[in-house]
């Protein structure tokens, strides 16, 4: 990809700050070449990758070199765009917001610092992937569980401070967040709750401070580079149980939530429940010409002989239970006891104990796996997805009526539609995928109107995403708009004082700098 | 039926390792087990000294150990072409160059995508490449 310049800066004036980038990381991990700047870009991208260039991109081994970094940053005005590990697919991956912005690859700030066993914790440098700390865990037989997300081929800090999700009792990743370290924009460096104090043992156990706890703050934000952080993990269960239903119709995702959320509010159920519709068991099994040839949404006479042809209901309900067994058990029997006055099918149980062996695919136990990737085969061609996931409260009437929604208008464009809900609590996640194949004009053109649909009309509804791509990050953050927008305005003076050059991730979720506020889009 | 003999296929892939557990379960093999990655050695990534069989290991093994993502692709796509479900595991392969290795990892290639110079840095490249690319050697 040919170089895109930051915005201001001059071709000679960007080369005086490579150099000085090389003085402080070393000249081979400077990366500028145009196949480096190719590399630095969106893979999944709806549309050509030259839409969110990068320019550049720098690979610090250390604090101290972000620290000198940022600094420098500041000095030649040249935006910089962290990365954990650059796998954040279907959000814009390792590519910036703001053209031209070099991105800064911590991927080589990898260190897990600590893995307390006792309580239940480690500390990470940014550039741990999940595959790094299950391995990590297992050579030192650690009695310890991850919560990982469907890729996950990312960095485990890197998903936790974009909001990412799992599917166990700690699948709330930005919650198991205690205690961080962070660099400012000006080039300080600050540890959040007790970590504020020297050498205080409590940093990453006390999810809080003296004062405010600003640890969230630089969770999906633009405010600090996050250089190390504690991260909460669940105790090795001695059993697990898991209880399967395939639930048959689309509108019975109404009783299931009304079943599941009180389960979950009580404790009962202690995972979030992922309940994916039908087509997320089928785009493994083979590609869309596979099972429908014809280049429109698969009819729904079709989804019904689908259906019935591979023994699968609408919805997919997998609930797993952990801790002894006498407890799985009770837990067992209050669910089905629930959804038995719903489904006269029992459920599938299977039961696990430790010492048992584990298959890769189960991460509903953390194990971490980028399977889930094979989704982009589905369409064929450079298969990529996108996701559009509005947040609603756990009811049968705001699930469905989000459903109802979504469905027409994935269904007035004309797209497969495929859809989960995840149940964390008092809320689901409900994550539309819309797969694309990236060299079909006409498939990527009508997934972005159909995005921008998805965000306009669940908005009016009163709905809004917790994550997006890049490239709606302005249109989402318009749709928080109380009071014309208060929380933009609020976003937008502390990252000011805070960011007075706008170095750090300009853009990032529709947070825009002064310097750079013309370019919001 | 075809997708059928490629599950199936993919599936006993698995067997070896199953065969390793006391009792096997009855019927097909389940998924497989997690595979370890080797660990990456310490020392200058610019300059490795590592081998390439460890380095792809702990550098590709996300995705290109038995029951991974691109193995099951590669295993489909191999298939389709008459190949043995074996000839999804590219340390299998005997028809790579090392060119080829290298052009995939950099410029991508369907469901792969490019790797940075982070991701797998051009030294530790070389000695993939060369452990791969059995083809022309």
């Amino acid at each position: 990809m040919k170089l895109t310049l930051p915005p201001r800066v001059s071709l000679a004036r960007f080369n005086q700050a490579l150099k000085a980038f090389e003085g402080v990381v070393g000249k081979a991990w400077v990366l500028s070449t145009d196949e480096d700047r190719d590399a630095y870009s969106d893979i999944y991208a709806p549309g050509s990758e030259s839409e969110w260039p990068s320019s550049a991109a720098i690979a610090p081994a250390n604090v101290e070199e972000v620290q000198a970094i940022v600094r420098l940053a500041n000095e030649f005005k040249t935006p910089l765009w962290p990365v954990s590990r650059g796998k954040n697919l279907g959000y814009g991956a390792n590519a910036p917001r703001l053209p031209g912005t070099v991105v800064l690859d911590l991927g080589r700030m990898n260190r897990i610092l600590e893995l307390d066993t006792t309580l239940g914790y480690c500390v990470l440098e940014p550039g741990v992937g999940f595959f790094d700390l299950y391995e990590h865990i297992q050579r030192e037989n650690a009695p310890l569980w991850m919560s990982v997300p469907g890729n996950a081929w990312g960095s485990v800090i890197g998903n936790a401070l974009d909001h990412g999700i799992g599917y166990t009792p700690y699948g709330l990743h930005s919650r198991n967040l205690c205690g961080i370290e962070a660099v400012l924009p000006d080039g300080d460096l600050v540890r959040t709750g007790m970590g504020a104090m020297n050498g205080n043992p409590s940093w990453h156990v006390f999810p809080s401070s003296f004062g405010p706890d600003w640890t969230q703050m630089f969770t999906q934000s633009n405010l600090g580079i996050v250089t190390k952080a504690g991260l909460w993990l669940q105790p090795a269960p001695q059993a697990s149980t898991l209880l399967s239903w395939d639930i048959p119709k689309e509108e019975d995702i109404g009783w299931v939530v009304d079943t599941i959320t009180p389960l979950k509010i009580s404790g009962v159920i202690e995972q979030n429940v992922f309940i994916p519709s039908w087509l997320g068991k089928i785009v493994l099994k083979g590609q869309r010409k596979d099972f429908w040839d014809k280049p429109g949404a698969i009819p729904e006479w079709r989804v019904q002989e689908l259906l019935k042809e591979h023994n699968l209901g609408y919805w997919q309900v997998q609930i797993r239970l952990y801790g002894e067994e006498s407890l799985n058990k009770a837990r067992a029997d209050i669910l089905k006891r629930a959804f038995k006055p719903h489904i006269d099918a029992p459920p599938v149980e299977t039961h696990w104990k430790a010492g048992e062996p584990i298959n890769q695919y189960e991460m509903t136990m953390g194990v971490p796996s980028a399977v889930a990737l094979q989704m982009g085969d589905w369409v064929g061609g450079r298969g990529a997805h996108m996701g559009f996931s509005p947040i609603v409260p756990a009811k049968s009437s705001h699930v469905l009526g989000q459903l109802h929604r979504s469905r027409k208008i994935i269904a007035e464009h004309d797209v497969d539609f495929y859809a989960s809900f995840t149940i964390g609590g008092r809320y689901a996640t409900n994550i539309n995928m819309l797969m694309y194949d990236r060299d079909n004009d006409h498939q990527v053109n009508n997934i972005r109107r159909l995005f921008n649909a998805l965000i306009a009309e669940s908005a009016k509804a009163g709905y809004g995403e917790y994550r997006t791509h890049l490239g709606w990050m302005d249109p989402v953050a318009e749709t928080f708009d109380f009071n014309h927008q208060a929380q933009r305005r609020l976003n937008e003076k502390v990252k000011d004082a805070l960011d007075p050059n706008g170095i750090l991730a300009p853009g990032k979720q529709g947070v825009w700098p002064s310097v750079y506020r013309t370019r919001k889009s | 039926m075809r997708r059928l003999t490629y599950l199936l296929s993919v599936l006993s892939l698995t067997g070896p390792m199953l065969a390793a557990t006391a009792d096997p379960p009855p019927g097909p093999p389940g998924p497989p087990l997690y595979q370890m990655r080797e660990r990456l050695p310490a020392g200058d990534r610019t300059a490795t000294t590592a081998n390439g069989q460890t380095l792809f290991s702990n550098r590709c093994g996300a995705c290109h150990l038995l029951g991974g993502m691109g193995t099951n692709l590669l295993t489909k796509e191999r298939m389709q072409l008459g190949e043995s479900p074996a000839m999804g595991m590219l340390t299998n392969r005997q028809d790579l160059t090392e060119l080829y290795v290298k052009t995939v990892v950099r410029y991508g290639k369907l469901a792969m995508p490019r790797q940075t110079r982070v991701d797998v840095t051009d030294s530790e490249l070389d000695a993939i490449a060369k452990f791969l690319g059995k083809a022309g050697q």
